[in-house]
């Protein structure tokens, strides 16, 4: 029972009062809702099924526009490039993100566990607009910052950008610099949450530390774990800003990914069912990736 | 006994050892803002000199009065990005507790069906709503409008989640009382609920205006002119029009941006920190 609920006296009028002020509250997030989320989804799909051109007139094309992606050796890159990116951003993500939870899960004074969400959050809120110009300049082949201290221990320079083969590792580690605090925040929730008695009767027990995460502390946050790597993914997927500004999809389209090619579809050559059909693609990706996540997460909690 | 103090004192070194190596690392995680904000300071001819800078080598503030007298109107930019901020911010506020409420405390015929699809909504990326929002902006006249883009962020799947996992866990004696007293829904909702809010309201409200200042995917496809830019797509422009040779000028731009969610984190840290483990936790 979780409404208000002393209705049991005058049944009729308070629950009518009840439903009317819920319609009513209710009303604004639903309008603006439909109009904006589920209604541009329908057309989405609709969309991509035609061939649209509100000037010369539009027509039906049944998989067409799937057919042609599935088929098109530049778009399959294209989908393989962003799999690759959303597969290790996410890993790294996470897998950093439990690693420095875990480091940062101790006593320590509160000004600096104050410092340290600062300094690993402050990535986070900033836009990766931003960030990724800041980045475009560290990554300078002969003028980069990085380069510069590469040389200086004499290492050679690396082409971070312009190089085909490394492009898209650096536009990864950028990704996993801005993104990973944001799991060690959660992580670090997730692990306070761990019940202490569990903890300290298997150091009594002198259980091995890596033991104890293994077969106590994992277990325990693994719904955590889950829940993260969908976020991640569904962010991850949708990749646009960093590659845009850090290496425009390049060298050639090593690191385009498919928020590029819709907008370039979509809004540069105005084929806008091809663009609508790559969407939905997009969409029945993390639709896939978070039915898959429910059904292990409730697997596991069953267990 | 003994061992015990001795294993107890090693946990503590290995303890501060670990806390010292994430401080090296921390400190690593700022190196880029350190790095942006010095540069802003430095001369234009000095902006790729060796090695750079961590800490402003000055105060000189002339990068920063070449980014207001630039050609780019930087200055009309930022207002947009703080008009579509707040609008949206506030926006959120009233639709997402309004409708938390009624998912938390009210009884009403298809209340859990609705709350499901909203939820849903959490799965669709912007970029499987962008084209037919386009095509309908295009078609009354939204495009280009910086209000066209505050207009579709008004309310959040988000934002209603979020409100309603906090209500959820909130006593209800209050309410109850006061109803039992005769107040009406609303004006419970407005006396009542909203004060104890707060906390939630203040978490919801910095990230929705950290989010929208930051939109750049949506922007980009909305947005085409400078006036009605917003600033992640200005600083793109900026660097190009700018050329190679002003990354001071860029930086100083940068640090400007930057400024409202810099200090916003560093007063509420509590809050976004709450509010962020608040959502993922308890998913």
């Amino acid at each position: 029972m979780t409404a208000i609920d002393v209705s049991r006296n005058r049944p009729s009028e308070l629950s009518r009062a009840q439903a009317r002020t819920g319609y009513l509250f209710v009303l604004p997030t639903a309008v603006l809702y439909l109009t904006f989320v589920l209604a541009p989804v329908v057309v989405t799909c609709i969309l991509a099924f035609a061939y649209f051109d509100p000037m010369l007139g539009s027509h039906w094309v049944g998989f067409d526009n799937f057919a042609r992606f599935f088929s098109d050796r530049r778009s399959l890159q294209i989908l393989s490039n962003t799999l690759r990116f959303t597969f290790f951003a996410v890993t790294f993500n996470v897998a950093i993100g439990l690693v420095l939870a875990i480091a940062l899960n101790r006593m320590m004074p509160s000004w600096l566990l104050y410092f340290f969400r600062l300094s690993f959050f402050l990535p986070v809120i900033i836009a990766a607009a931003f960030v990724s110009i800041v980045w475009s300049y560290l990554y300078g082949d002969d003028l980069g910052v990085i380069n510069y201290y590469l040389r200086l221990i004499g290492l050679p320079g690396v082409r971070w950008l312009t190089d085909a083969d490394q492009a898209m590792t650096s536009i990864i580690i950028m990704d996993v610099w801005k993104n990973t605090g944001f799991f060690m925040i959660i992580f670090i929730a997730a692990l306070q949450g761990v019940p202490k008695a569990i903890i300290e009767a298997a150091v009594m027990d002198g259980t091995p530390a890596w033991r104890q995460f293994v077969r106590i502390t994992l277990p325990y946050i693994s719904p955590v774990v889950f829940f993260c790597i969908v976020y991640a993914s569904i962010g991850a997927l949708q990749v646009y800003e960093s590659i845009v500004i850090l290496t425009q999809g390049g060298p050639g389209d090593t690191t385009r990914s498919l928020s590029i090619l819709i907008v370039e579809e979509g809004f540069g050559s105005f084929q806008i069912g091809y663009a609508a059909a790559i969407s939905v693609v997009m969409t029945a990706i993390i639709l896939v990736i978070t039915a898959i996540q429910q059904l292990l997460s409730r697997r596991w909690v069953q267990q | 006994m003994n061992t015990m103090m001795q294993t107890r004192s090693a946990k503590r070194i290995i303890d501060w050892a670990i806390i010292a190596c994430m401080m090296l690392l921390a400190i690593g995680m700022l190196l880029p803002f350190l790095w942006l904000f010095s540069m802003s300071f430095r001369s234009v001819s000095d902006a790729y000199k060796m090695p750079p800078s961590f800490l402003p080598p000055s105060l000189d503030l002339t990068n920063y009065w070449a980014v207001l007298n630039s050609k780019v109107p930087f200055i009309r930019i930022y207002a947009n990005s703080v008009m579509i901020a707040v609008v949206v911010t506030i926006g959120q506020l009233i639709t997402c507790s309004l409708a938390a409420f009624a998912f938390s405390r009210l009884k009403f015929r298809g209340r859990d069906a609705m709350f499901f699809i909203l939820l849903v909504g959490l799965m669709f990326p912007a970029q499987v709503t962008i084209l037919p929002i386009y095509l309908g902006y295009a078609r009354t006249g939204l495009v280009n409008q910086p209000m066209g883009l505050a207009l579709m962020y008004l309310t959040s799947s988000f934002g209603v989640f979020l409100m309603r996992q906090f209500m959820v866990s909130q006593p209800k004696a209050l309410e109850e009382a006061a109803l039992m007293d005769g107040a009406g829904y609303i004006k419970i909702f407005w006396r009542i609920s909203l004060p104890q809010l707060r906390p939630a309201l203040s978490a919801l409200g910095i990230i929705t205006f950290t989010q929208t200042w930051n939109y750049y995917f949506q922007a980009k496809v909305l947005l085409g002119k400078q006036d009605q830019m917003t600033l992640p797509l200005a600083m793109d422009v900026l660097r190009g029009y700018l050329g190679a040779g002003n990354l001071s000028v860029v930086m100083a731009a940068m640090s400007l941006s930057i400024l409202p969610v810099v200090l916003l984190f560093l007063i509420a840290q509590k809050f976004v920190i709450e509010g962020i483990t608040m959502s993922g936790i308890k998913n």
